[in-house]
Formats: structure tokens, sequence, C-alpha cells
């Protein structure tokens, strides 16, 4: 086996808190015999069965593909969000990343409006609440309709693929100095502004989803930009432009 | 008739950023006029006073001034209230935490470059504005450079006006939805260019505390 592929020990500095109440602290956990190939996650397996087996309580954190596809997974590590990689999510960092005698440090997502479930795991139903104002096209019930009779142009279905990317993980209001969910709504207003389907409803939409934002408690932006630079996905905040767009116009020029 | 579009200019978070860049954007407007009239100074004290007097001798300066008062009030006020809200909303309590990039110093500083700037905005209506202009306009302002204490304070404040521009007017271009791929480079190269400009506030001071006036006589016509 050659030294790369090593087995190492870390040092993980975790968040524990029992419920969304309790006051939480950090606390040190050593973990030995870490393989570099295991993902950070399965990591946090293996503490948690040896934290099991000493009948101690595993720490509680989310997770659901681990393909970087779903947005479950999200922590703050070392204080960088989901990780220290660009463009990724927890899942899909490595422990290659790491060396022998590291001191990690695991928090959860801190957004005032996503209180703490257990340790890790937050409770990210804020912006559910955002995407059940507008996020959505109504559609009625009958035959499928023929896939070629809307025609959407190229560069549209790209803009609003884009968007569309989104994975609804929480890491812009994260990363936000102010706690704001701007890119997040931003991405689910573009990603139907852009596309005839989604034009119906594309006014209430806009003031529905941006007022529901605001009424979750989330902050103001101040065009700082970190959410595009921590955005697994690379949403830019090029939508948040769009949507300020959207507000406006419907706000200013429509009877809505 | 139905004014729920001007309660939600109040009442949401786009509506309360729209406020902050349209007198933001106003409020640039004046100190580019602002800062062409101090260009004056250098042509000498004739040109200037004659300026000055053309300029204070316009109708309904009272009007203009309560209204540029608003303006003024309007952008300080909602900026304090924006940030109390943010510091209420803005997670908190991270042991440790990185910035990836996104942030400038400029963005990073705002709320010290404000608060520098209002400080100085103060004392410049206290001295220049309110106080006796029986000595002449230009008499008043060049003594007033030439006190050392008077010039830091100058200088001070024209450095928070570049450091807060230097965030502020691609911010306003983002918030009022103007941001393409095409022209965005454009207007953040062009927001450094102004906010640079006021780098002259900071400098006619200097000028007048070096006694280096004399060089720069006549260049401005």
């Amino acid at each position: 086996m050659s030294d790369i592929m090593k087995n190492f020990s870390v040092t993980i500095n975790v968040w524990r808190q029992n419920s969304a109440s309790d006051k939480g602290s950090m606390v040190s956990y050593p973990v030995n015999d870490v393989s570099p190939a295991m993902s950070f996650l399965e990591m946090l397996d293996v503490l948690n069965e040896d934290l099991i087996k000493k009948g101690d309580s595993p720490i509680v954190v989310e997770s659901d593909c681990r393909e970087g596809i779903c947005g479950c997974c999200g922590l703050v590590i070392d204080g960088n969000t989901h990780g220290p990689d660009k463009n990724s999510t927890v899942c899909q960092l490595h422990m290659r990343r790491f060396k022998d005698g590291d001191v990690i440090t695991v928090e959860p997502w801190r957004v005032k409006s996503f209180p703490v479930i257990k340790d890790l795991a937050v409770d990210r139903s804020a912006m559910e609440n955002i995407m059940q104002a507008g996020g959505y096209v109504s559609v009625n019930t009958g035959a499928a309709p023929d896939a070629n009779a809307v025609l959407i142009n190229r560069a549209d279905a790209e803009e609003s693929m884009d968007a569309a990317a989104c994975i609804g993980c929480g890491a812009c209001i994260t990363a936000c100095p102010n706690g704001a969910a701007m890119l997040f709504t931003a991405a689910k207003i573009s990603q139907l502004a852009l596309l005839p389907q989604g034009h119906p409803e594309r006014k209430e939409r806009a003031i529905n989803m941006v007022e529901a934002m605001d009424k979750e408690g989330f902050g103001n932006c101040t065009n700082e930009y970190e959410c595009e630079a921590v955005c697994p996905k690379e949403i830019k905040v090029s939508n948040i432009a769009r949507m300020n767009r959207e507000f406006l116009i419907a706000n200013f020029l429509s009877n809505k | 008739m139905n004014l729920v579009f001007l309660r939600r200019i109040i009442t949401t978070s786009i509506g309360r950023k729209l406020i902050m860049a349209v007198t933001g954007l106003l409020l640039v407007g004046f100190v580019s006029f602002h800062l062409m009239s101090n260009l004056v100074l250098l042509n000498g004290q004739e040109a200037y006073n004659t300026y000055v007097e053309h300029l204070t001798g316009v109708p309904f300066l009272l009007f203009i001034e309560l209204g540029l008062l608003s303006l003024f009030l309007t952008h300080i006020l909602m900026g304090i209230y924006v940030r109390w809200e943010d510091y209420r909303n803005s997670p908190s309590g991270y042991k440790k935490r990185n910035w990836q990039g996104g942030r400038t110093i400029g963005s990073a500083t705002m709320l010290y470059s404000a608060v520098t700037i209002l400080i100085f905005l103060v004392y410049h209506i206290i001295t220049f504005r309110l106080s006796d202009h029986s000595i002449g306009f230009y008499e008043m302002v060049t003594n007033a450079f030439r006190d050392p204490i008077f010039a830091t304070i100058y200088v001070l404040g024209g450095l928070a006006m570049v450091l807060h521009l230097s965030h502020g007017v691609q911010s306003i271009f983002q918030t009022l939805g103007i941001n393409h791929q095409k022209y965005t480079p454009f207007i953040k190269l062009g927001g450094w260019i102004i906010a640079l400009t006021m780098a002259a506030f900071a400098l006619l001071p200097l000028i007048f505390l070096f006694g280096l006036e004399s060089h720069f006589m006549g260049m401005l016509h």
C-alpha cells in the first residue's frame, strides 16, 4: 500500500445540541483509522458507530443522496460552508483533503430561521414556505400537452436550467453576512420567469415569494456576493438582479 | 386608489433595498456636482467667490436644501433600520468562519465608512454651512484647509467616500436589477472610477495645507 493510501487519525470538534431549546456546545472526539478514500460523511458514520458502541448518542447529521444533488447535507467545516472545496457539497468532500492529526471543526448551518433539530441537523422549513408561496406552475388536469406545443429558445432554456440547478441546500443563506435568502429565492423565481410555462403566474409569484421570504425572518441583501462564492451549483447573483426586476416590475407596472 | 405598491416599497426587503439604491444614486449625483464645485477653488479667490455667489443666489435655495436634507436623512435612517434588522437576522455563534471571496474591503466596511461620512457631514455642515460667511467663501474654506486638524478630518471624510462608493455604486445597479455578464464588468469598473474620483475631496485640503495651490492655478478653465 502506498503512503498516500495510509489510514490516519483526526480529531473532530463538533457541535452537540440536544434540541432547539438546548444551549449546545462544541465536543471533541478522536477518530482513528480514517481512510483517505472515505467521504467526510462516511468518516462521521464511523465515528457514530463508535459512539453507539460506547453507549453515547450518535451525532445527528442529515444526508440523503450522497451524490451532491439533493441538498440535504450541509455543514460548516473549519469555517467553510460545505467544506473547503469550491462548487461542492459536504458529501463530495473526501478525507484525502485532510491529514494526520488535523483538528476539524464541524458546525451546523447557523441561521436564525433554521432552528437546530439536534446536533448538526437543522429545520429548513422556512425555505419550503417560500416555495409554497409561488415556486410552482399551475397545470390543468387532462391529457398531457404535446411536447413541442410551446417553443422555447435554447438560450432561455439554458439560463432557466442554470437557475434550476439550485438544490435548496441553504448554503447561500448560511454564508450571507446578513442571513439573507435572496439567492435561493432568486433562483426559484428565475427558473420559472425564464420559461413561458411560468408566465401566467409570474407577477404574483415574484411578489408572493419575496413577501414569504421576508415573513420567514431572513435578512436583507447588501450585495456582498458571499452566496455566489459558496453555492455548490454555481448559481449567479445575476439571478438576484432578475428577482429585483421581477419584483419591481410586478409592483409598479402591474395591477398586483 | 390602491396604494399597496407604496406599502410594499417600505415593508419588503427588496423595496427597502430600492430606497437605499435610489437615494444612493441621487446622492452620488449630488457629491459629483459638489466635487466639481470644490475644484473651482483651484481657479482662485475671485473665480470661487463669484461661483459660490451664483450658486447661493438660485431661487428656492431653501427648498433645494430641504430636498437634499431629506435625501440624506432617508438614506441614513433606512440604512440604520436595515442594518439593525440584519444584525438581528445574521447567522451568529460560529466558532470558525471564513469569507469565501464575495466580500470586498468596501462591502465589508460599509457601516464604518457610513458612520465616518456621517460624522464628517455633521462637522462639515457646522463649520461651512451654519458658520459666519462674512470673510468671504474662499477665505473661509482655504483658512480651514490650512488648519492641520481640519484638513485631517476632511481627508478622512474623502477617503471614507472612496471606500463607501467602491461598493455602493455597483451595488445600486444590482439592486435596480441591472446585472448582465455583458456589461456588469464595466459597471464594476465604472463604480471604482467614480469611487476613486472621490479621492479629490481628500486631495484639495492637502493642496492648501501644503501651499501647493499656485501650481494648479488656471489649470481648470
